[in-house]
């Protein structure tokens, strides 16, 4: 450093009255979150409570009234054989999906965690699908299905057995729909479980090596306590997520055959919007609510015991 | 340049008070340090001064002016900070340019009020860079134009240097201490680096658990501390403490350790509290080995230090010191020695950790 | 886990559960593969049986038709202008809010955080009959306005952004205090372009999510003209098993999927990294 010659202060504060911020609370610091939140006022708190308040309303397409009827759409819908079927319909599809979703979202991301090209090029690949939309996937999937010139049609008559019908068997719309959506983004789960991997110090395993750990020994006990916490949330969000099926069963069995297949979402879209039973499908959606909360919350409180013990 | 005033300052977190009634003047064009360990306080302190706390009782005045309610910018100080707080996306002269232009200083003026102190810090090379292109040493000196050129009435630092290397971190300090001598600004530096302190600054506010402990010159502190905790902060080693019975000797305290042998101070007796416990505090440079010493012991360790080496000896009772010894010393582990103690600068502490020295 | 990659002795192990895991991606691309050939075939020969696949001839034909006869122009504008329209509303928003509660510090700020939260957890369609009637009563539904507003109230992207603001350290505020700057010019000279990979992040996850949703879209659009490219895709595979398009049909969803893909390929490092720090949040 050389000589100062700082020219003497023109008391540079004068030359214009500071507007600057101060610390602490200041009522036009709300400014910032206000537009959002009129946002979330509108569009999300009215209508969940619009929605609780249609929900106890009968309305009448024709004269375009409604009037007050208490918890009677809430007591049709529990003598609603179709309604207490989409909500066996869905808990069934989140017990075949989401299982898998963990399974081999885990598997994946364990075989793909390198940092190798081939591995780049199939973690790419198996996350692709997810990025399509859930028109393009029934479409894909139809192609599949179909009983007479799909694809798994094909294959299975060329190894000489007789087709399946799986979009229109009873039985096999639900698990068909599940396949579809399990390969349409078992992509999320993999990078979650991907992410949560990284995070393992490499040391680890080069500890447990030098202490002869075996390859699946190394999985039990560094990778799985390691992991815990994405576990849940992979388990959660796709509890959630599942809970809320939809495209894929009104693009690929409009609910069929015969109710087999119907998801609660599907049936609220019906009554809702094919229907106009509208105070009906409010009921169902809030019942819907409930039951995720009550799943999210029941997942949450177990994983946490679990981990407390 | 201006003179700080904090009169009676306090600042509580929730429930927890972490300054109390804090009275502090700071003369214009001072160099003045704070000096403490984590969490003592001194970091809130600058803040508070800066703006970026709010102050819960007291006044803060800046050149006479009362700040404690305006905005940290209508303060007219500067600041730098620990980890430099450049803004990344900017160029060093957008760095600098800011808060210049926030406060409409006209285009030419921050260009020249710029350039000046680029060439002062000798980074007028780097003003098209961004942050992320410039090493530690770099960053900080940008971090330091930024302050200059808003010529504020104050410099606040905050531990400025504590994330430089030991080489940097020197030689920062030396230029540091030239800048302030050219521009003779009003400065207050927080550090947890007793030499920091000792070598920059004019006066040293020494704080502990939230009060001061001491202000004064570097070699009041280092000579007279106030009290056990900055004699034990200042000075490395740290100063040794063992506990003596003191006796009167003509007026001045003589101390017998717990081996029988005595260290006679020139602290006066008259000034000790009677019948209280007391101990002894003396520095390593001020433990001689000799073979005519006082007290014998036994050497632990030697910590060979080039210039110097340091003894750590177990005395006869047991209990240990740090003893200094020449750096040709040719002093073992294991060796007996003989230490003699320069009763002089020896000063007495009593149990709450009071200090008595000898008259001035 | 390049560590563990290299221990000695794996090497083996490792190459046979690559390999593995190579086949089933072949097995996973075969549907989109599939889809792909028959989008080539005329759609008279894909009458009689699909098993003609493999051979020749192969045509164009069906994607030229897509420039003529179908709305798939029209839907892909309405995708756009849809998408752009939610993705831009959610960055503007969410970068305020984000600011707001991570660092505009007002009463009742972090109670109101919590509440905002809590909205992650009501799932749309708990909402959605609701929300129909709203803009039924706006008499609003078939305008872009209905089709975009309600993806601007999800709290997504506020929370994403409160965190990512708070991971910002605060002292680069407290320079800017220091040097005079406004609340406004903090956050919008100082902040918000520290904010750019969020802001990517946030954006693509946002437009994708907006392009590929459905069941706002197909209740709030009921005129073929307001369809975005999910719904009119939708609406068209419906009845194709009578059409004689089946391989316009697939050359149509092909040249839909297009647009994400492309979107995919470029951003695919952003993508996951975007659901990655959605993980660590």
């Amino acid at each position: 450093m050389t000589d100062v010659t700082l020219s003497p202060g023109k008391a540079t504060a004068a030359v214009k009255r500071p507007t600057g911020a101060s610390i602490g609370p200041r009522w036009s610091n709300a400014l910032f979150v206000a537009p959002y939140l009129a946002f979330y006022l509108a569009l999300l708190v009215y209508p969940l409570f619009k929605g609780i308040w249609m929900s106890m309303l009968q309305s009448d397409m024709f004269d375009d009234t409604s009037k007050f009827a208490g918890l009677a759409n809430y007591y049709r819908l529990f003598n609603d054989k179709v309604f207490i079927g989409s909500v066996w319909n869905t808990i069934w599809f989140v017990v075949m999906t989401v299982p898998a979703f963990v399974a081999i979202g885990l598997l994946l991301a364990l075989a793909l965690n390198r940092s190798d090209r081939t591995s780049a090029t199939l973690r790419a690949i198996f996350f692709g699908t997810s990025v399509l939309s859930v028109t393009i996937v029934t479409i894909i999937w139809k192609m599949m299905y179909m009983p007479g010139n799909g694809a798994i049609a094909g294959i299975m008559r060329f190894f000489g057995m007789e087709p399946l019908a799986f979009t229109t068997t009873a039985s096999l719309a639900l698990p068909a729909i599940a396949i579809t959506t399990v390969w349409w983004i078992i992509g999320l789960p993999m990078m979650l479980f991907l992410a949560a991997l990284q995070q393992i110090p490499g040391e680890l395993y080069e500890a447990a090596a030098l202490d002869n750990a075996s390859r699946w020994r190394s999985f039990w006990s560094i990778t799985m306590p390691s992991i815990r916490r994405t576990l849940l949330v992979v388990v959660i969000y796709e509890i959630v997520a599942q809970f809320q099926l939809f495209g894929q069963a009104l693009l690929l069995t409009q609910g069929g055959p015969n109710n087999a297949s119907r998801p609660i979402v599907l049936f609220i879209y019906e009554q809702g919007f094919r229907s106009w039973n509208l105070g009906y499908a409010a009921a169902a959606s809030e019942i819907l609510f409930i039951i995720m909360a009550v799943a999210a919350l029941a997942q949450f409180f177990a994983s946490r015991k679990r981990v407390e013990e | 340049m201006s003179s700080i005033e904090l009169d009676s300052v306090s600042k509580r977190f929730g429930s927890v008070e972490v300054i109390s009634e804090l009275s502090l003047t700071i003369h214009s064009g001072e160099f003045i340090a704070f000096l403490g360990p984590s969490g003592c306080g001194k970091s809130t302190l600058l803040r508070m001064i800066a703006g970026l706390e709010t102050v819960n009782g007291g006044e803060i005045r800046i050149g006479g002016e009362r700040v404690d309610h305006l905005p940290p910018g209508a303060r007219g100080v500067a600041m730098v900070f620990q980890h430099y707080a450049l803004y990344p996306h900017m160029t060093v002269f957008d760095n600098l340019a800011f808060g210049l232009k926030n406060i409409g200083t006209p285009k030419e003026e921050i260009a020249r009020r710029i350039e000046e102190a680029a060439r002062i810090l000798e980074i007028s090379h780097l003003l098209q860079r961004k942050p992320g292109q410039l090493s530690g040493g770099q960053r900080q000196r940008v971090a330091i134009g930024r302050a200059l050129v808003k010529d504020p009435k104050a410099y606040l630092f905050d531990e400025p240097l504590s994330n430089l290397d030991a080489a940097l971190r020197v030689r920062t300090r030396v230029e540091l201490a030239r800048l302030h001598q050219q521009t003779r600004a009003t400065t207050i530096f927080v550090t947890h680096d007793q030499v920091e302190a000792m070598t920059l600054a004019s006066r040293i506010v020494v704080m502990n658990a939230r009060k001061v402990e001491q202000v004064g010159t570097p070699m009041d502190i280092y000579g007279r501390p106030a009290t056990e905790f900055v004699a034990r902060f200042v000075g490395s080693p740290a100063m040794n403490f063992l506990p003596v019975q003191v006796r009167d000797r003509g007026g001045l305290a003589s101390a017998m350790l717990g081996d029988g042998s005595v260290i006679d101070t020139d602290v006066p007796a008259d000034a000790l509290p009677a019948g209280a416990e007391l101990r002894v505090g003396v520095r390593a440079e001020a433990i001689r080995v000799r073979q005519d010493g006082a007290i014998p012991g036994k050497v632990e360790v030697a910590e060979r230090l080039g210039d110097r080496t340091h003894l750590h000896v177990r005395l006869m009772d047991g209990s240990t010191l740090v003893a200094e010894d020449t750096g040709i010393s040719q002093v073992q582990p294991g060796d007996a020695v003989r230490l003699a103690v320069e009763g002089a600068t020896a000063h007495l502490f009593d149990a709450a950790g009071l200090a008595y020295h000898a008259r001035q | 886990m390049a560590a563990s990659e290299r221990i000695v002795g794996r090497g083996i192990g490792n190459k046979v559960i690559l390999a593995s895991v190579v086949l089933v991606a072949i097995v996973w691309m075969l549907p989109i593969a599939w889809v792909l050939i028959l989008s080539f075939k005329p759609n008279s020969e894909l009458m009689i049986s699909t098993a003609s696949a493999f051979h020749p001839p192969y045509t164009l034909k069906n994607y030229t038709d897509i420039f003529q006869t179908s709305g798939v122009f029209r839907w892909l504008w309405n995708s756009a202008v849809v998408s752009v329209g939610v993705t831009v509303g959610i960055l503007i928003l969410s970068s305020l809010a984000g600011y707001g509660f991570a660092r505009a510090e007002f009463k009742g700020r972090d109670v109101i955080f919590i509440l905002v939260l809590l909205g992650l957890a009501v799932p749309e369609q708990a909402v959605i009959i609701a929300r129909h009637q709203i803009f039924s009563d706006l008499k609003m539904h078939n305008t872009y306005p209905a089709i975009i507003l309600p993806g601007l109230s999800s709290a997504f992207g506020v929370f994403l952004m409160t965190q990512y603001f708070k991971a910002i350290p605060k002292d680069i505020d407290e320079a800017a205090m220091l040097d005079n700057a406004s609340r406004f010019k903090i956050f919008w000279k100082v902040l918000l372009p520290l904010t750019i990979p969020a802001q990517a992040t946030l954006g693509i996850f946002s437009f994708l999510g907006a392009w590929n949703d459905y069941l706002w879209p197909l209740i709030s659009a009921t005129k073929p003209e307001m369809f975005t490219i999910t719904v009119g895709i939708a609406s068209t595979q419906t009845n194709f098993a009578q059409s004689e398009g089946l391989g316009f049909l697939m050359a149509q969803a092909i040249f839909a999927g297009l647009p994400v893909f492309v979107v995919y390929l470029f951003f695919q490092k952003y993508i996951v990294r975007a659901v990655a720090g959605a993980a660590i949040t």
